[in-house]
């Protein structure tokens, strides 16, 4: 299959800090509003879990992944044992990256000192527009003016890695919204752009209000637009796409979320988290069994998930032992996001990756295929195309 | 062993609208007779495909054999023979009539009697069998058993205070019942002296031990080791073994004169064992045959294809699996420039084709796509010859056709007279004939009206129902032929034709059917990676044209942690979904496409 052989340990590391200070309205993800109280102890379950996970055994990490919820809600001093303890119990390659998500709202110098001297080197900051409008219409709890201050406050204190994050195809903002929030941003020279069209999820307050026609959902009209301008522009000012939503100057890609499209194992702790280990890694869980990969989630509610954890457990939700056919699966829905393709693997995929790129969707170099831009489209029809050759 | 002389033998099957409460009754006197135990009780003990018990209505005739101490304490033997009731299925009735020498007539207290119940006493009646009224869901509280007493002695001529009141739910007047099929049915009458003829009314496969044979013992005796010959079929075998229903197959020594069960003879062909044929013995052959039944002949026919062209042969087997139990269906082969190699199939009408593709699809693991059902037309060619013609695209070009044939039917229609006018309605609508009308007592009336088969295998049925508030019932036969101007409708996808989307279709309908054809068809095929234009032809000529647009979008933006697991799942669900759709030059057609001729808003 494979020219090279997956690693058998992992070599990235998700931590999810599920607080938040309010519920954005399109988020459907595993977070908890009532953090304050709950801080300390959620920490601990964390250290306790980390502890299983590496089991008495060396691993080498690449990369660490802060992710919310709203990570930066975490009281500094509970942000440096968690960092500390992490670093003291693995071991760290010469080129570890280390993200933390961030929301604008009250990011100050001082604060980003702070991730910097816990050994924090890159910064994902959520600010989703710089136009007033789409924030309201977002339901954000912040203003293009706190977006831009907590962008020159990661400046101020010297982070040289930062992402952005923006939301685009947002309805009933006249498409000028997002192409003058994305030429501001491009005036802070940021090293990494993540542009995320509008998704209305199922079971969020967004998704109730379109469904009983209150606003208007988004536009595929607006979508590729949008998303054509993104592509143009951030070329122009040297990023170039190397995934659907994500855009880098060279040589900062997210090494972290790489390790997700690229099909390689990473451990994941905390409520909510979602991990994928290798075919022989099972016992990091305590789970039996065998398959292409294991890939595991933990209960969502961070309350039982502590309760879960103290009790002795691993606040396991769920696991999923991976057929061939669904490693394969997999790795052509991850693979085709990236700019540099995925390997064909057969001679019936290869013909119909041939078929694809006379209408204009993938291009083949070798023995390898990616998506053009018309082709990132229609990525899931291509992906079973692929699939089915 | 206590030997039973026919004396102590009831045979009686159980006539009764769908919803009329059969398979409870049948429940109720299985636990009474001490048949099935309480514990083993399951709901509708004799429906025991899962396609019965799921869709509340019975496919396939069963036998079972009860043991009841009568109030005169003697020992009887009770087999019943459970009949479906759907118009679809009036065929297994009348083999299943054959059999016995009498009848209950359930009939639903709050409903009274319905077309299709009429139509199989009628048919009860004239095989000579002594019938036993039950009106049952006396327990229902907008139940009017008097009432309905009362037009079961107008229509049928049975004394109205002859009518057993009971409610099968709750058990009242069960036991009544099974009194009076003691009392007042025939005990059989053959004798057990006389050269074997058995009557053979049903027939399955077991997988295990080859064709079981259920048959009714008409003169002889049949036991393990008989050399028997079926009289039509000429094929001679070795019984292996004999035995009764209760309601699981168990073995007995000898089957006698009047009874009821089944024989295994390893007979593994298919062809073999023909409901309807005599069993005798080599040793000494009856010389008369019993009177046979009527093969009940298909209404309709449609296309059966496998999605994967390698299962070819496994249709083709499964198809003589199920033709064993089910003696209605036909199949032959053939073939479709869009589809491949397959079977022309004939059913006795929708609800049979829809449960012959879902036993294909379930019981054999196959994926299909059946083609919309078509009647068989008669065609007068200039040359001189007639053909009959059941699929669309063999219609000859109508330079060559002198005049086409459409088969009609006589259906009988009973319903409140509330109802009437939106009945009426619904057959003129269908191109149909007005008949005659007649009241019968209560508020109801019978309503007979001549109308083109092609007109009523679809959504007749349950247009009927709709409009009567579910209250009209129907039953209908074959009367006849009629010229019509008829013509081919041709459907291009993506600029060529696809013979298995073709329709045959009235002249004046004909534009008409085919724009409203093209917009169905747009709404069913999913968008695909390039625009797909959707035509509709008449000898040639494009009357009607639409397009499905090109995909536009279906990535999502985000792919990080747990989104993989949501996303691979999706695909695999769209991929499953994929592979039941059938790729027709570079367009994938899912099966509702096929259909969509089915389901154009009148």
């Amino acid at each position: 299959m494979t020219a090279e052989t997956p690693p058998r340990s992992p070599r990235s590391l998700y931590l999810h800090i599920p607080f938040c200070s309010q519920r954005c309205p399109y988020c459907d993800f595993a977070i908890n509003l009532s953090g304050e109280a709950l801080q300390d102890r959620y920490v601990g379950a964390l250290l306790e879990e980390l502890k299983l996970l590496r089991g008495g055994t060396r691993i080498e990490l690449d990369t660490v992944y802060l992710g919310g919820g709203t990570p930066t809600l975490l009281r500094p001093e509970l942000l440096e044992r968690l960092l500390s303890f992490v670093f003291s119990q693995f071991s760290l390659s010469g080129s570890l990256e280390v993200t933390i998500e961030a929301n604008p709202e009250g990011i100050t110098p001082e604060m980003v000192r702070l991730w910097l001297s816990l050994g924090i080197n890159r910064v994902s900051l959520g600010i989703q527009s710089l136009d007033d409008a789409t924030l309201r219409w977002l339901g954000r709890g912040h203003s293009a003016s706190s977006a831009v201050d907590a962008i020159r406050s990661c400046r101020v204190a010297g982070l040289e890695n930062l992402s952005c994050d923006l939301i685009f195809a947002v309805p009933d903002q006249d498409s000028g919204g997002f192409e003058a929030s994305l030429r501001r941003l491009l005036q802070f020279h940021p090293e990494h752009v993540s542009c995320y069209e509008l998704t209305v999820e199922q079971g969020t307050p967004l998704q109730r209000e379109v469904k009983a026609q209150r606003r208007t959902g988004p536009s595929v009209d607006a979508y590729l637009r949008e998303r054509r301008l993104a592509v143009e522009l951030l070329a122009g000012a040297g990023l170039d796409q190397y995934e659907v939503s994500n855009y880098a100057r060279s040589g900062f890609q997210s090494q972290h979320n790489l390790t997700y499209w690229k099909g390689l194992p990473y451990l994941a702790a905390g409520s909510g988290a979602h991990g994928f280990l290798a075919p022989d890694e099972g016992w990091r869980l305590g789970i039996q069994g065998g398959g292409g990969g294991l890939r595991y989630w933990h209960l969502r509610d961070a309350a039982t998930y502590i309760r879960a954890i103290a009790a002795g457990g691993r606040g396991i939700r769920g696991h999923e032992w991976l057929s061939a056919a669904q490693v394969e699966l997999e790795r052509l829905a991850c693979g085709l996001r990236l700019s540099e393709g995925v390997d064909l693997q057969s001679a019936s995929q290869l013909a119909r990756a041939r078929e694809l790129a006379l209408m204009g969707l993938v291009e083949i170099a070798g023995s390898t295929v990616r998506a053009t831009t018309g082709g990132v489209d229609v990525l899931d029809r291509l992906t079973l195309e692929l699939s089915a050759a | 062993m206590p030997s039973h002389t026919t004396e102590h033998i009831r045979n009686f099957s159980i006539i009764a609208h769908i919803d009329h409460g059969k398979s409870t009754l049948a429940d109720r006197l299985l636990e009474l007779t001490g048949t099935v135990s309480e514990r083993d009780m399951t709901t509708q003990v004799l429906d025991t495909m899962d396609l019965e018990r799921e869709r509340g209505i019975t496919i396939k005739a069963q036998a079972v054999r009860m043991s009841y101490r009568a109030r005169d304490g003697q020992d009887y033997e009770l087999n019943l023979i459970d009949t479906p009731g759907h118009v679809d299925f009036a065929y297994e009735v009348s083999r299943a009539l054959a059999a016995c020498e009498g009848a209950l007539l359930v009939v639903d207290a709050s409903q009274g009697i319905e077309a299709q119940t009429l139509a199989n006493v009628y048919k009860a009646l004239e095989l000579g069998l002594e019938i036993v009224p039950v009106v049952n869901k006396i327990d229902l509280p907008q139940s009017e058993p008097a009432t309905v007493a009362q037009e079961i002695e107008a229509v049928i001529g049975i004394a109205a205070d002859q009518c057993l009141l009971v409610s099968a739910r709750t058990g009242a007047g069960v036991a009544e019942v099974l009194e009076a099929v003691v009392r007042s049915l025939p005990p059989p009458t053959g004798e057990q002296g006389a050269p074997l003829r058995a009557l053979i009314f049903d027939c399955k496969y077991d997988p295990y031990r080859g064709v079981v044979v259920y048959v009714r013992m008409v003169d002889g005796v049949l036991s393990a080791g008989s050399q028997i010959l079926m009289m039509a079929g000429q094929g001679t075998f070795t019984v292996d073994e004999v035995g009764v229903f209760r309601p699981g197959m168990e073995s007995v020594t000898e089957l006698t004169a009047g009874e009821v069960g089944y024989l295994i003879a390893s007979i593994r062909n298919v062809r073999d064992s023909k409901v309807g044929d005599t069993i005798t013995e080599t040793r000494r052959p009856a010389q008369v045959a019993l009177p046979g039944y009527r093969q009940a002949s298909p209404m309709v026919w449609a296309g059966v294809f496998p999605v994967d062209s390698d299962s070819y042969q496994d249709l083709k087997e499964a198809l003589e699996r199920l033709q064993l139990n089910d003696a209605a269906l036909t199949f032959e082969p053939e073939t479709s420039a869009a589809l491949g190699f397959g079977f022309r199939c004939g059913f006795l009408g929708l609800l049979h084709m829809e449960i012959v593709q879902e036993r294909l699809e379930r019981e054999f693991d196959l994926l299909l796509i059946t083609t919309a059902p078509s009647v068989a037309y008669r065609v007068q060619l200039r040359e001189g010859t007639a053909v009959e013609i059941d699929n669309p695209d063999q219609l000859p070009d109508p330079e060559k056709v002198e005049w086409i044939e459409e088969p009609r039917v006589k259906v009988e229609v009973v319903a409140p007279r509330e109802y009437l006018g939106g009945i009426m309605e619904l057959c003129q609508e269908r191109r149909g004939e007005f008949g005659h009308l007649e009241y019968q007592p209560g508020d109801r009336a019978l309503l007979t009206y001549d109308l083109p088969l092609g007109e009523i295998i679809h959504d007749f049925y349950d247009q009927l129902k709709s409009r009567s508030r579910g209250y009209a019932s129907m039953d209908y036969h074959l009367s006849g032929y009629r010229r019509e101007q008829l013509v081919k409708l041709d459907i291009l996808v993506a600029g060529s034709k696809v013979d298995a989307l073709s329709a045959i279709v009235h002249r004046q309908q004909a534009s008409n059917q085919g724009r409203r054809l093209v917009q169905r068809l747009k709404q069913v095929i999913p968008r695909q990676l390039f625009e797909v234009a959707l035509q509709a032809a008449i000898g040639g000529k494009v009357i009607a044209r639409e397009t499905v647009p090109a995909l536009r979008k279906d990535v999502l933006a985000k792919c990080y942690g747990g989104d993989i697991t949501r996303k691979r799942k999706l695909l695999e669900k769209q991929r499953e979904g994929k592979q039941r759709m059938k790729r027709i030059g570079s367009v994938e057609i899912p099966q509702e496409a096929f259909m969509a001729v089915l389901s154009l808003d009148r």
